[in-house]
């Protein structure tokens, strides 16, 4: 075997994904070839190099709780919600395997192991992180709300889900969101904002509407209320 | 339709690799935040979908799903870099333009790759184009086999030896290349 041929091989010799036949072709070819061997050597090197420079991480504490609590309680529901998902579904299909998710948790206080927020309303967390369709959104909250007057909601915003929550933000045909969002908080919705999404855009805390509060981290915030206050999750 | 014994099997599938899961985002996101939020979305993909999971190869099938969710959330946030479409043939025509860096004899590399501290070994890593970095991140980081890789990626496997060998060539020359200038001072 040339050397040439060998180099090709030399990866996944490395690798342990060569065949035996293969294996045994450049185990011939190294015992007379300085040259590969100094190659192999290169390789090895920078192989110890990178496992000595990245460990892989482990998932931090807060992001297993979300991650669990994404799935507690979500079996499949008994009947069909009354919530009209249809603008947005119909709207933006690429999120729609999200809302199903949503759908899905929506569907817990059917289920007999849930009892949270009942006597006093449902409450419900808005999961918000595109900036498309916003109006539609609004729109659900709102026939939401229309449908549930006892509802309680909260809207985490982060990534571009943020956007219609900065100070002077307009939709697509531009009309300011101010009024829109006022009527919500009038029936008691409330706005979170993710810090970490301002910090990562680099957007000043005080371009948020005053309307909105801030919270750390939007994907924790929406944790702790599923966990700590008894939310059910929905994804817009 | 999901049903309890459903999300039982989800679970035991699914959880135990959260941590290769984030690990793989940290390194594909670039920044801890977004790969929360991947991880998150990653995993509510995989719920959604996990009726196409075939047999109990459960890894590389939620690994992919991290791997789309942490370039569509860096697309999302407008975050430039190797996340961006990437020209394999373009930057192979850049390489053989660079030939005369990465053909380097390989034995003085070993040596200086050997000198190379960690976070320089980061940053190169960091720095290659994403075709390269992901099939190094998975290789080296998340032990992941060729076959494997394929899987995640979505190319044969002829396509992920041979990117990674270059991309293996590619972080040698790239480390060798920073190493250098501040021995000799330059």
């Amino acid at each position: 075997m040339k050397c040439t041929e060998v180099n090709r091989l030399l990866n996944p010799y490395i690798d342990g994904e060569l065949d035996l036949q293969n294996v045994l072709a450049v185990e011939a070819h190294l015992q007379e070839c300085p040259r590969c061997n100094a190659a192999i050597a290169g390789i090895q090197t920078m192989r110890t190099a990178i496992s000595r420079a990245c460990e892989p991480a482990k998932a931090p504490l807060r992001l297993r709780e979300a991650v669990q609590a994404q799935f507690a309680g979500t079996a499949a529901p008994r009947q069909a919600t009354s919530l009209s998902l249809g603008v947005c579904l119909a709207a933006a299909p690429g999120i729609a395997a999200l809302l199903i998710v949503g759908w899905l948790a929506l569907a817990q206080p059917w289920n007999a192991q849930s009892n949270a927020g009942t006597a006093q309303g449902t409450r419900i967390v808005y999961h918000l992180a595109g900036g498309n369709h916003v109006k539609a959104n609004l729109r659900t909250l709102k026939n939401h709300l229309d449908a549930e007057p006892n509802l309680q909601v909260v809207v985490v915003a982060h990534s571009d889900g943020i956007n219609f929550l900065l100070q002077g933000a307009k939709d697509t045909e531009g009309q300011p969101y101010i009024g829109a969002l006022r009527e919500l908080r009038a029936r008691g919705v409330e706005f979170r904002v993710c810090t970490n999404t301002l910090t990562r855009q680099q957007i000043d805390t005080r371009a948020v509407v005053p309307e909105a509060v801030l919270v750390p981290s939007g994907i924790a915030e929406i944790s702790r209320l599923q966990k700590r206050e008894g939310y059910t999750y929905l994804r817009l | 339709m999901h049903d309890d014994w459903e999300r039982e099997r989800f679970e035991r599938l699914m959880l135990p690799h959260l941590d290769a899961a984030y690990s793989l985002a940290r390194w594909l996101a670039k920044n801890d935040g977004l790969a929360e939020d991947a991880v998150q979305e990653a995993y509510l993909r995989a719920w959604r979908f996990f009726g196409s999971l075939r047999g109990d190869d459960a890894r590389p099938w939620l690994l992919r799903i991290v791997r789309n969710a942490c370039y569509e959330l860096r697309q999302r946030e407008h975050l430039p870099g190797p996340a961006e479409d990437f020209d394999e043939q373009r930057h192979d025509a850049e390489m053989l333009a660079a030939g005369a860096v990465i053909t380097l004899p390989v034995n003085p590399e070993a040596a200086v790759i050997a000198r190379a501290e960690s976070d320089l070994v980061r940053q190169c890593l960091g720095a290659l184009p994403r075709d390269y970095h992901e099939v190094l991140v998975l290789r080296e980081i998340e032990g992941c086999s060729y076959k494997e890789i394929a899987d995640i990626v979505g190319t044969p496997i002829g396509t992920v030896m041979s990117r990674l060998s270059r991309a293996r060539r590619l972080l040698q020359g790239l480390i060798a290349e920073r190493v250098r200038p501040r021995e000799t001072g330059t």
